[in-house]
């Protein structure tokens, strides 16, 4: 054996979108620890909520992350309403899932490309982003925005979708599901791809449950609490929701876990639109939230479960606002697999915790 | 198992039309209700100043005295906050883009002066104006 | 399915056999968040089974107490830990993985711990609110020795600020009272615009009448408050 190395990884490298940085403690070519490191890019954005009013901040809330931009303002105005004792228009719970399950899509065909990037496969990388372009394009013709859609207002969403747009959704939904199952066939059936994630960076379903998971990251060690299945919002609407699991717990295993959730939201969808019921979008809402009323809230995010937490102090004003992102409890998960794994995959199991730094870090 | 497995999609993708635009030449078509910008109807505006306590970024400043409605464009974020909570509905969102520009300004309109309080009819529907 | 989200009290010294039992039972651990309050710091930490979403809160922590980390139990909490640490400067002892202060680059050190001018502000609004409810209810019969208390907290503190300071407040009290007089007349002149001559003569006596009412019970209840804060004045001296 040789002599342990500490080899720096990021907070720049190629693979990394976001800053993480990773000291990896390096015997020969083999990764014998990993501790993760962030905090470059703190934003302060919860402080930020002392001086936004609740309706206001829900434009704060979007603009944590851009891919989860969707979840984090419907999570957000989930929490206030439940914190003023709300209750929303049932249309208004349905367009939200349909906008929420289109930002899963587009979340997951998005880091498809990113990790057939990471492991050489250009032409894939391509093809992912080219589909999910259409994505994009159906945000922008129902929200007016293509990344932060600012639809969602505390008591609803601020935007209908007809059933026109509707049924244009559906048919731009079945065409990208022609293409995406062959760009599935690459993923899941390719020697190559194959070559680079079968048996890299096992997680036992044991370590998943012991480093509380969540996930996708956790869903591939057959480690279930996809926060769908409590049935909040529009979500408790579903005839039947069976998340996707699997035993594996490798790289491969997460490819799978993503590639099969894509075509589960695009049903989801499809349900969603099926059963929508004509009436309102929102409720006025008035007044302020209780001093010293609190409440949390659990919303699946593309990347896992997302925690809210909100106090109100009886102003217009909340007195805390807490988002706890799927990535800093995966952080701990990702060191596990990192330690064993050779140096040459340690991109390959990073990408596949899908790492969300602002997100993390607020 | 075996490689080659993107090889239909890849050759199929020869003989398609392009997936993307030649852009700078031919442009695409913005959709109706696309966030773009903000554009006042000066000869309806009260100076009431609603929107700029509704703008969660302080955007838009409005000068009662002087009678200027000012909006800076680089703080705005297209959220239309303003537009919904504009009394006599003279905001509204165009879809296009604002054009980019080497520093930055505030926009300033002057509102004239008018007897006409009425409420002003909600625009039907967004057109294309690309 | 149904979930159920449950709040509970909690110590520091409950804290470490809370995380063990948790671990035991095969809980998961979901996070831990701080709340910066006026007396002290608010801890909660949330674990989750099944469906039931349990959050264990620690109220009031003073700055210095050192508070058990829970990493021997949870590796998934330093982030959170550090986290408290650097923005909050709770001081949590033996996490697993210690950043020291440098887990977050900050420009500022504990910058949660931070009262905003516009914080404090919304929270005397709210305050002064509720001072203002329960001085209704008073009103309506009930009894509401709050009232008398906050007036006369807000009395005091304006007593102990330097006299320049607590004329300044009083001051832009004023003002802000004038200006949303003007406001609200400038509304009422504007409703009364769009419509027909008689009706408008109708509905600005109304709003006049309604006005006078307002300003009659407020009056009534200022000189309340005024005499309550007087006592209690004279009390403290």
């Amino acid at each position: 054996m040789g002599k342990a190395t500490v080899i720096p990884f990021g907070p720049q490298h190629p693979v990394l979108p976001e800053p993480l940085h990773l000291d990896l403690v390096v015997e020969d070519e083999t990764v014998i620890e990993a501790i993760p490191q962030i905090g470059f890019i703190h934003r302060g954005l919860e402080k930020l909520v002392e001086t936004r009013d609740y309706n206001q901040f829900i434009y704060v809330a979007e603009r944590i992350c851009g891919i989860c931009a969707f979840g984090h303002s419907m999570g957000y105005a989930e929490t206030v309403e439940r914190l003023m004792g709300v209750q929303i228009p049932e249309r208004a719970e349905y367009l939200r899932v349909i906008w929420h399950e289109l930002s899963r899509i587009h979340s997951h065909v998005l880091w498809m490309g990113l990790a057939a990037d990471a492991f050489g496969f250009e032409s894939l990388f391509m093809h992912c982003w080219r589909l999910r372009e259409r994505v994009l394009d159906i945000f922008e013709k129902t929200t007016g925005g293509r990344v932060i859609f600012s639809v969602v207002q505390v008591g609803g969403v601020v935007r209908d979708i007809d059933d026109a747009q509707l049924a244009e959704m559906k048919r731009v939904l079945e065409g990208i599901k022609d293409d995406y199952r062959q760009i599935c066939n690459a993923f899941l059936k390719d020697s190559s791809v194959k070559n680079r994630t079968v048996g890299v960076g096992c997680i036992s379903h044991e370590d998943a449950l012991a480093m509380s998971m969540v996930g996708p990251f956790a869903r591939a060690s057959n480690v279930n609490n996809d926060a769908r299945c409590l049935g909040n919002g529009g979500y408790g609407k579903l005839a039947d929701f069976q998340p996707v699991l699997d035993a594996q717990g490798d790289c491969y295993a997460r490819v799978k876990v993503r590639a099969l959730e894509v075509l589960q939201s695009i049903d989801i969808i499809e349900e969603m639109i099926s059963k929508i019921p004509a009436g309102d979008i929102a409720v006025p809402v008035k007044g302020a939230p209780a001093a010293g009323a609190e409440t949390a809230n659990l919303v699946e995010q593309p990347r896992g479960e997302c925690y809210y937490y909100a106090r109100g102090n009886g102003s217009k004003f909340l007195e805390r606002m807490r988002m706890r992102t799927p990535t800093s409890q995966n952080l701990a998960g990702m060191a596990t697999a990192l330690a064993g794994c050779d140096l040459a995959d340690v991109n390959m199991i990073v990408l596949t915790i899908d790492p969300c730094i602002s997100c993390t870090e607020r | 198992m075996g490689g080659f497995k993107l090889g239909k999609m890849t050759l199929g993708s020869m003989f398609k039309k392009p997936e993307t635009i030649m852009y700078p030449i031919e442009k695409k078509t913005p959709p109706a209700g696309l966030k773009g910008h903000i554009v006042n109807d000066v000869d309806h505006c009260i100076l009431c100043g609603i929107c700029e306590k509704r703008c969660p970024c302080s955007a838009i400043t409005v000068d009662k005295p002087s009678r200027i409605w000012s909006i800076d464009r680089f703080r705005c974020v297209q959220c239309g906050s303003c537009v919904r909570a504009c009394p006599k509905d003279c905001l509204t969102m165009d879809p296009a883009y604002t054009p980019p520009a080497l520093q930055k300004h505030v926009d300033e309109f002057e509102v004239p002066e008018q007897p006409n309080t009425s409420k002003r009819e909600k625009p039907v529907e967004v057109v294309d104006e690309a | 399915m149904a979930f159920a989200i449950k709040f509970a009290p909690l110590t520091v010294e409950e804290l470490p056999a809370l995380a063990a039992a948790k671990k035991a039972d095969g809980w998961r651990f979901v996070q831990m968040l701080c709340v910066n309050t006026e007396d002290g710091i608010d801890m909660i930490y949330s674990f989750m089974k099944d469906d039931l979403l349990e959050n264990h809160e620690i109220k009031g922590v003073q700055k210095g107490t050192a508070i058990p980390s829970i990493t021997g139990e949870f590796l998934e909490a330093f982030v959170f830990e550090n986290e408290s640490h650097d923005l909050f400067g709770v001081d949590i002892t033996d996490i697993a993985i210690d950043f020291g202060g440098n887990f977050y680059a900050l420009a500022q050190k504990e910058p949660m711990t931070v009262i905003s001018p516009e914080q404090q502000a919304a929270r005397e609004k709210a305050k002064k609110l509720a001072a203002a409810k329960a001085a209704k209810e008073k009103a309506a019969g009930e009894q509401a020795p709050k009232t008398a208390d906050d007036a006369a907290a807000l009395e005091a503190k304006l007593a102990g600020m330097d006299p320049v300071k607590a004329a300044k407040v009083r001051a832009a009290m004023e003002a802000k009272a004038k200006k949303e007089a003007a406001a609200k007349q400038a509304a009422v002149d504007e409703k009364v615009a769009g419509l027909d001559p008689e009706k408008a003569a109708k509905v600005k006596a109304a709003l006049e009448a309604k006005a006078a009412r307002e300003a009659a019970k407020k009056k009534a209840a200022e000189a309340e408050a005024d005499e309550a804060g007087a006592a209690a004045e004279e009390e403290g001296e």
